[in-house]
């Protein structure tokens, strides 16, 4: 298919995705040790907070970032009036909507992961002279990767098919922040069947690969790693 | 020469809070801590370790002050150089036993300048050779043997110049007839290094073999402390029930 509507979502699909994947590892994976580890006040709190764009309508998230970051929102009106920049209907945007979308997707996994480690080999590293920053980079995280992993793929899917909150703050312009499912919605409602199918099916193989790669690696036991 | 004299109350889920309160000294030799599950044996590991730290009091290295509420010094874990050894070994299961002592080497102090840097893998090999398990060096702890993991995890500590070691009943997870002869390597490891072994375990015999001082525990608390036939065979029926 030689066809900018279908190879221009496909693409900043691509960028939006891999972008959020990245992003949401980083700090899920931070926020997961965290939550984990550390006592303090609020630690419920910031899980509850996390946790929300899972059971809230993706438009609700969307909403809260738009009050959160938009043009003349909470914090994104200081930031426009200092900048004249704002994240909306920018394809940052998009890539904000789907990171903050599989954030708890990556946070539960690897949370999980990391609390079922056995702290004898944390304890076990830190008398062996061991920095808390070495202990997490050589121990800690080697072994909790079967759930880091699957919380990564999770992470991708959920960020790949995000629509409602993307729609919020991000728009729908094609070539600008126009991703998959977005344009599959247009596509749809344009009446142009050939290419909502094309999408469709490309969204469809990837997600059944998703699947396939996270029952693999949360089922995978194997003594030697 | 290890001193330790604290408090540090207990707020366990299930049971109600107790206060442990253990003081006594070990010297340069293996000193058995005794007493049924739930005397806190292993929390006095801990605390002595840094993982816990205790509400008062003080504990000590020789001139080395791990701990003491009083001029509110606290070293951390990891600058204590005390050697933790598991019940059940605790090797990092995604790291070779080569690789799992060569974890714990300690690299050169810093400041000496010419000194050669350590090559962490030939110290590995080393004392994996001082404790006769060479041969295991490329393998992954789930194919190694109770008895050759815990020589493993000797190596390990040993890798990491421990001042104090701490072994946390070593040879419960290990089959009985390689029992004996880990104890006597034990035994021979805390001859060459001379520095104070604090051993936990609820078996009567064993605490005869290889104590030199038993410091008996009970709820908490130091009930009697003195030669191993000594504090152990006036107690002995009742502790050797008190437990399985």
């Amino acid at each position: 298919m030689n066809d900018a509507a279908f190879w221009e979502p496909l693409k900043l699909s691509l960028i939006v995705v891999g972008s959020a994947t990245v992003i949401v590892s980083v700090v899920g994976i931070g926020l997961a040790f965290v939550l984990a580890k550390r006592q303090f006040q609020g630690r419920e709190l910031l899980d509850a907070v996390v946790t929300l764009p899972l059971v809230l309508p993706p438009t609700v998230t969307g909403y809260y970032l738009i009050v959160l970051l938009g043009r003349r929102g909470l914090v994104g009106g200081y930031l426009y009036d200092a900048t004249g920049w704002t994240v909306s209907f920018t394809w940052q945007a998009a890539v904000l909507a789907a990171s903050v979308m599989a954030l708890p997707l990556m946070v539960k996994s690897a949370r999980a992961a990391i609390e079922s480690i056995d702290d004898r080999y944390e304890i076990a590293s830190y008398t062996l002279g061991k920095s808390e920053w070495e202990t997490f980079f050589r121990i800690t995280l080697p072994l909790a990767r079967r759930g880091i992993y699957a919380g990564v793929v999770l992470s991708f899917a959920r960020a790949l098919g995000e629509f409602g909150a993307t729609l919020m703050i991000a728009g729908n312009i094609p070539g600008r922040t126009q991703t998959m499912p977005l344009a599959i919605y247009e596509a749809v409602a344009a009446g142009e069947e050939r290419r909502a199918q094309a999408l469709a099916l490309v969204l469809t193989g990837v997600s059944i690969v998703a699947v396939y790669l996270t029952n693999k690696l949360s089922n995978a036991r194997s003594p030697v790693f | 020469m290890l001193h330790v004299d604290i408090k540090k109350r207990l707020t366990s889920g299930k049971s109600e809070a107790f206060t442990l309160h253990v003081n006594f000294t070990a010297a340069d030799e293996t000193t058995v801590l005794f007493g049924p599950s739930g005397s806190g044996k292993t929390t006095t590991l801990r605390l002595i370790a840094g993982v816990l730290t205790p509400d008062e009091g003080s504990i000590k290295v020789g001139e080395r002050i791990f701990f003491d509420s009083e001029r509110n010094l606290n070293l951390s874990v990891q600058r204590r150089r005390v050697g933790y050894v598991f019940q059940d070994y605790a090797l990092f299961p995604h790291l070779t036993a080569e690789q799992n002592v060569a974890y714990g080497v300690r690299p050169g102090e810093n400041g000496n300048n010419g000194q050669r840097k350590i090559n962490k893998r030939e110290r590995a090999r080393e004392l994996l050779s001082l404790l006769r398990v060479e041969h295991t060096a490329k393998r992954h702890p789930a194919q190694l043997s109770g008895g050759e993991s815990q020589r493993v995890a000797l190596a390990r500590t040993l890798a990491s110049e421990p001042t104090v070691m701490l072994l946390d009943e070593p040879l419960s997870a290990v089959d009985v007839k390689t029992r004996e002869q880990l104890l006597m390597e034990i035994r021979d490891v805390q001859r060459s290094t001379n520095i104070p072994f604090l051993y936990v375990t609820h078996n009567p015999a064993e605490a005869i073999k290889i104590g030199a001082h038993v410091v008996l525990l009970d709820q908490g608390c130091v009930v009697r402390r003195g030669r191993p036939e000594a504090v152990l065979s006036v107690s002995g029926d009742r502790n050797e029930a008190s437990d399985h």
